[in-house]
């Protein structure tokens, strides 16, 4: 088999960038041509990156590097592409997705009057979010990683007039939300723990004198333990490391932004705010992930060990939190996104306990990584299908929607394969990958972590259930019979976003059909880099039968399918009229609608406090200005008064005779000092 | 061989300045281009000279005027970086001018007859090029009483006369204002002269390599504190930033990006005078000015958020960004130098990018305050992107030049952290922290401007649109420089080393 040379793996973001430049210049030219230009460039990306697929065959090639020399005073720095397992399945995931995600556009987006900024962004997300991916080195890792948010925070507010049908929110007594607010609370909330993290990625470099990632891996024996000297530093390290995957990726506690992101079109949702972007979080952890492992279980760094613990408790916290949110959301779009929140804390997991035994490491790697991979997939056409589903509707709400399976069927069916994904049921991929998760998680016998993560397996099964019944199954919504009435076009919609959500279902039915190979053929590659970078591998050993896990999975999957069937499937219970019945499952209902009271709490600590904060500073700069242009300046005035005072009111000789002599001594004392 | 380069690139602005007051009935509207002309002359000497300094060589000129005072100029790789950007931002803020001062004439002298329309607009531009030569003389500078004599200038002639005839506000409160400007200028440049004396009477010297010869002297350390209040105030550092609120609130947009090269060009003469001569007993003050650095950092930021007039907005924004480059320069160490001193570049070229922007809104809106705005991306697109630019290049948002200087700059400074006294890796946090302020306040700011359903007086306003192309082409130039620059850093980062690379 031929294997593409390295120098390939430029193209796969130098193209989209190509792309997000030359649309305004296609756009002059004819609308047409920049829109098929657009998909064209983000086809030559995927083009470029499935061509690095082979390599996955051929470990031995990899890692490969291509790299120029950027700077060379007063930092060195080599500026280029690393091919390893990792970065192949992550550009492929980004770049296939986003060409599947960008023919969805096609359909979803046309007519739109400003399609020229919508191509320009899009691409230039792509790009980014290669180039973060494939990067070398953390300093472009961390240019990609900001060109992403700085994309994200334009396409969230995509619709920048906040017209009255892009609010997300409500309905009443909620507040409803302006899309231009949605982007700039993604913005702000996100760049905090970036920031952070450059601190962190600068602390690192301040010890170990390189920003190469094989360069850091390959010295970490040497630095690491020489930071372990101070004390508290490794420990101060991994916590403003960790602020940025935890921001980006909307891990608890900087989860509260990923929700309102929904304010964004459809397919933004879906590439960004799904598929792609709240990755990169994961994707960093893994990056960073064989230092500390090295560090603890080789070098002996206590204070490595931490990276492992936050991020598996973060993670578990998270998919927790989240997923109860996702059981009370009314927007279609919002559910799915508190569901990308949890799925993405069972990739937090999965990491983190990779690290907290010498033995998980294979297995919690894995597993993160392969449930990335399927998530992507999965949530990916799921919100390309709500997406349609809300086209369709014409309103983002759950129970403004209803029975619309009759009007929708081939949306219906890929919202069906991939909803079954989402809740684990076999033999779809993401059965695979979360019992993968789930087993690692056993295995390091942190039994408090493992109960969390089955629980929200069962949660996870509620809400799945719920959105998909409330959405096409049921009774049909108020809403629905008017449109039907007005004669409205209740069906399937634009061409390209069916076959676009198709697509995407096909491939998950295959890689569920191929789970488990998949998962032990990504587990060879992954092995192969933890053996080129001399990390210990041991293999787990199961303390219970191999069946068990599957079985409680499946077992969960089971408890919280049925209460939601029978809620919003069958309609032979009311759900309204039980929660208002039940003064514990409403004050339950209360609590997880209001997201735990933790996003009122932020508002309320963060925003009032800056308010606070901001609005006393002017106040502040008052009594500075009265300070240095009122009272200083009149002090002249006031001396000058004095001595006309003294002089006009005594006309005495003898006081101009000692105002002389008190000035001779200054000048004498004053040439005293200077010449002494 | 250009004879006489570093002398053609201080003194020929002055020259266009002379031609343009002599002959100012005659050239009227082409004054402008004249003076832009000039600045895309000396700005291509700069870049030959910078070339020949790349390789190796180093431009020294001598002209003596008198035994303790003369106008040596001498371009290093420090100088000659500083003074191109420097010059750049010039030439772009001289054609964005073109259209910006026939305006503010029109708004501020009503509807004159030709010929005093033309005495005030070739007033402007005689005025204008003395900031090319001011900055210039500063940057090649030898001697103290030079780099003094040129701190003055700036003062005196452009600052003032430009703000007092062509600024905002009443007449009254122009000239209040630019006299307030004077006094704060005069007033750090006394006591920077009051250190400078004081050097004298110990070196007998003002040529700034004499200032070595004090290192070890303990009148060096009130030779550092009277120099260092003195730029200070210049560079508006709390409690000294007083002025800047005011004075940028009054400037016309067309210079107010040359206000933040004017106040932030202290931190070269910082590092020329005060670092690079006196490296070791400077290292007493760093931990204090770092402090109040950060304070700054944090206080501009919080003042830039309360702010509702545009061009305050900007101002309070200057003073934080300011601040940046002095904690970078404060660090000591060779990457938090480099990287301030490339953050004052790339700051002034964001900062020329915001200001004009802000200017543009007032040229076309008429309207200063925030809360009136809102949703004008609708109509004024390009007006939109530049804004967003300079936000980003403020943000330090790759491919802003800004994001590589602030990385620099956090590395110098964590280095300093990681290996010395545990309180600088506390600012070293609190600083990188302040940048997600920037983030903050620059973002909501285009928000508040740009985003949003728009009010009915500016929705029915048929005559609100981006400015003419010469405002907005010579804005949307400076902003490709600062990607360039920052995509590719090695050219200035290469010069600053030869200099810088010994510390």
């Amino acid at each position: 088999m031929i294997l593409v040379p390295v120098e390939v793996a430029w193209l796969c973001f130098l193209f989209p960038f190509a792309g997000a430049l030359l649309s305004p210049v296609l756009a002059r030219i004819h609308p047409r041509l920049r829109d098929y230009g657009a998909l064209f460039f983000s086809f030559l990306g995927a083009l470029c990156s499935v061509m690095f697929i082979p390599y996955l065959f051929h470990l031995d090639n990899l890692p490969l590097e291509s790299a120029f020399v950027w700077l060379t005073v007063p930092i060195e720095l080599n500026v280029g592409v690393l091919v390893d397992p990792l970065s192949i399945v992550m550009a492929n995931v980004v770049a296939v997705i986003s060409f599947v995600i960008m023919i969805y556009s096609l359909g979803y987006m046309k007519g739109d009057p400003c399609l020229t900024r919508w191509w320009m962004w899009m691409n230039l997300f792509i790009g980014s979010m290669l180039l973060l991916v494939l990067s070398n080195n953390l300093l472009f890792l961390f240019v990609g990683w900001k060109m992403v948010g700085l994309c994200s925070w334009g396409l969230i507010g995509f619709y920048y007039k906040d017209e009255r049908k892009y609010w997300i929110g409500g309905p009443p007594p909620t507040k409803y939300t302006v899309p231009s607010h949605c982007g700039l609370k993604a913005m702000v909330v996100t760049s905090m723990g970036d920031v952070l993290m450059l601190g962190g990625i600068l602390i690192m470099y301040s010890y170990a004198g390189t920003l190469n990632i094989l360069e850091l891996y390959e010295t970490s024996s040497v630095w690491l333990p020489e930071m372990a000297k101070s004390s508290g530093l490794i420990l101060l390290m991994i916590v403003m490391l960790l602020l940025g995957p935890i921001g980006k990726s909307a891990q608890f506690p900087l989860h509260e932004w990923l929700p309102e992101a929904m304010a964004g079109p459809g397919p933004v949702s879906a590439l960004i705010h799904a598929a792609t972007m709240v990755k990169s979080g994961v994707y960093m952890v893994a990056r960073l992930l064989p230092i500390f492992f090295y560090g603890y279980w080789v070098s002996g760094c206590g204070e490595a060990i931490y990276f492992f613990i936050i991020v598996a408790w973060v993670g578990v916290i998270t998919a927790f939190v989240a997923a109860t949110q996702g059981m009370t959301a009314l927007e279609l779009k919002k559910a799915l996104a508190f569901s990308t929140v949890s799925q993405i804390g069972y990739m937090f997991l999965a990491l983190g306990v990779a690290g907290l035994t010498i033995s998980s490491l294979e297995g919690g790697y894995t597993s993160g990584i392969y449930h990335l991979f399927n998530h992507a997939l999965f949530k990916a056409c799921l919100f390309l299908c709500a997406g349609s589903v809300i086209h369709t509707a014409h309103s983002i709400y759950m129970n403004d929607m209803g029975s619309i399976k009759k009007f929708m069927p081939f949306t219906w069916i890929f919202m069906l394969i991939a909803a079954l994904s989402l809740m684990g049921v076999p033999p779809f991929p993401g059965f695979w990958s979360k019992d993968a998760i789930l087993a690692s998680t056993l295995a390091t016998h942190y039994f408090l972590l493992f109960s969390l993560a089955l629980i929200t397996v069962v949660i996870t099964a509620f809400y799945t259930t719920r959105f998909f019944g409330m959405t096409f199954h049921g009774r049909a919504s108020e809403n629905i019979e008017k449109l039907k009435q007005k004669g409205a076009h209740l069906g399937e919609v634009h061409i390209t976003m069916v076959v676009a959500c198709g697509a995407l279902a096909v491939i998950i039915v295959i890689c569920g059909l191929i789970g488990l190979p998949l998962e032990h053929f990504l587990g060879h590659a992954f092995e192969h880099t933890m053996e080129y970078l001399h990390l210990p591998i041991v293999h787990a050993e199961h303390a219970t039968p191999l069946w068990v896990v599957p079985l409680m999975s499946v077992v969960s999957v089971v408890i919280g399918f049925v209460p939601a069937y029978l809620l919003y499937f069958s309609g032979k219970l009311d759900p309204k009229s039980i929660v208002e019945n039940s003064s514990l499952l409403k004050m339950l209902h209360k609590f997880f609608w209001n997201r735990w009271y933790i996003d009122s709490f932020y508002f309320m600590f963060f925003v009032g406090g800056m308010t606070k904060l901001y609005t006393a500073a002017p106040k502040f700069e008052d009594i500075l200005d009265k300070v240095f242009h009122q009272m200083i300046p009149s002090i002249p005035k006031r001396l000058s008064d004095l001595v006309k005072y003294l002089r006009t009111e005594t006309g005495v000789l003898g006081f101009n005779l000692l105002y002389i002599l008190i000035f001779y001594i200054f000048v004498l004392l004053l040439i005293l000092w200077v010449v002494w | 061989m250009i004879p006489y380069i570093l002398l053609q690139i201080v003194l020929m602005p002055a020259v266009a300045a002379l031609i343009i007051i002599s002959t100012r009935y005659i050239t009227g509207r082409k004054a402008g281009f004249i003076a832009g002309g000039t600045l895309i002359y000396t700005t291509a000497l700069l870049l030959i000279a910078a070339n020949r300094i790349y390789h190796g060589e180093i431009i020294s000129e001598e002209y003596p005027v008198a035994q303790m005072l003369n106008f040596n100029l001498f371009a290093d790789g420090l100088s000659i970086a500083i003074a191109v950007i420097m010059n750049l931002c010039c030439v772009v803020l001289a054609f964005y001018s073109i259209h910006y001062v026939d305006h503010r004439i029109e708004v501020i002298y009503g509807d004159v007859d030709e010929r005093t329309w033309r005495m005030y607009y070739t007033r402007f531009f005689f005025l204008f090029p003395f900031f090319a030569t001011g900055f210039m003389g500063i940057a090649f500078s030898t001697n103290l009483l030079a780099m003094y004599f040129f701190m003055e200038l700036l003062t005196i002639i452009p600052l003032y006369f430009i703000m007092a005839q062509f600024g905002y506000s009443d007449f009254i409160e122009r000239y209040k204002v630019a006299l307030m400007c004077l006094f704060w200028g005069v007033a750090g440049a006394t006591v920077f002269l009051l250190g400078m004396l004081l050097a004298y009477t110990h070196t007998g010297s003002f040529e700034i390599v004499s200032l070595s010869a004090l290192s070890g002297d303990p009148v060096v350390t009130w030779v550092i504190l009277l120099m260092l209040i003195g730029l200070f105030s210049k560079l508006a550092i709390f409690p000294l930033h007083v002025w800047m609120p005011w004075v940028h609130a009054e400037h016309p947009t067309c210079i107010a990006g040359l206000l933040a090269v004017y106040a932030n060009i202290a931190v070269y003469v910082m590092v020329r005078v005060l670092i690079l001569p006196l490296y070791d007993d400077f290292k007493v003050f760093s931990i204090p000015i770092m402090v109040l650095a950060l304070i700054t950092m944090v206080y501009g930021s919080l003042l830039a958020m309360a702010q509702n007039d545009v061009k305050r907005f900007a101002a309070c924004s200057t003073i934080s960004q300011i601040s940046y480059s002095v904690i970078g320069v404060a660090a000591l160490t060779v990457w938090s130098i480099e990287g301030g001193l490339f953050f004052f570049l790339c700051h002034i070229m964001g900062k020329a990018m915001l200001f004009s922007t802000a200017g543009m809104l007032v040229y076309m809106t008429g309207v200063r305050d925030i809360r009136k705005m809102g949703g004008l991306a609708a109509k004024m697109p390009i007006t939109a992107v530049l804004w967003t630019m300079g936000a980003m290049s403020l943000s330090g948002l790759p491919p802003f030049s800004t994001f590589a200087a602030e990385w620099i700059m956090f590395t110098g400074i964590f280095m300093y952290g990681t290996h010395g006294p545990s309180i600088v890796l506390v600012i070293a946090i609190l600083a990188i922290t302040a940048v997600g302020l920037t983030i903050a306040y620059t973002f909501w700011s285009i928000k508040r401007i740009f985003f949003g359903p728009m009010s009915p007086e500016l929705a029915n306003n048929d005559k609100i649109r981006d400015p003419p192309v010469l405002m907005w082409l010579p804005i949307l130039i400076l902003g490709t420089i600062s990607i360039i620059i920052g995509l590719y850093p090695k050219f200035i980062l290469d010069l600053f080393h030869l200099v810088l690379g010994g510390i």
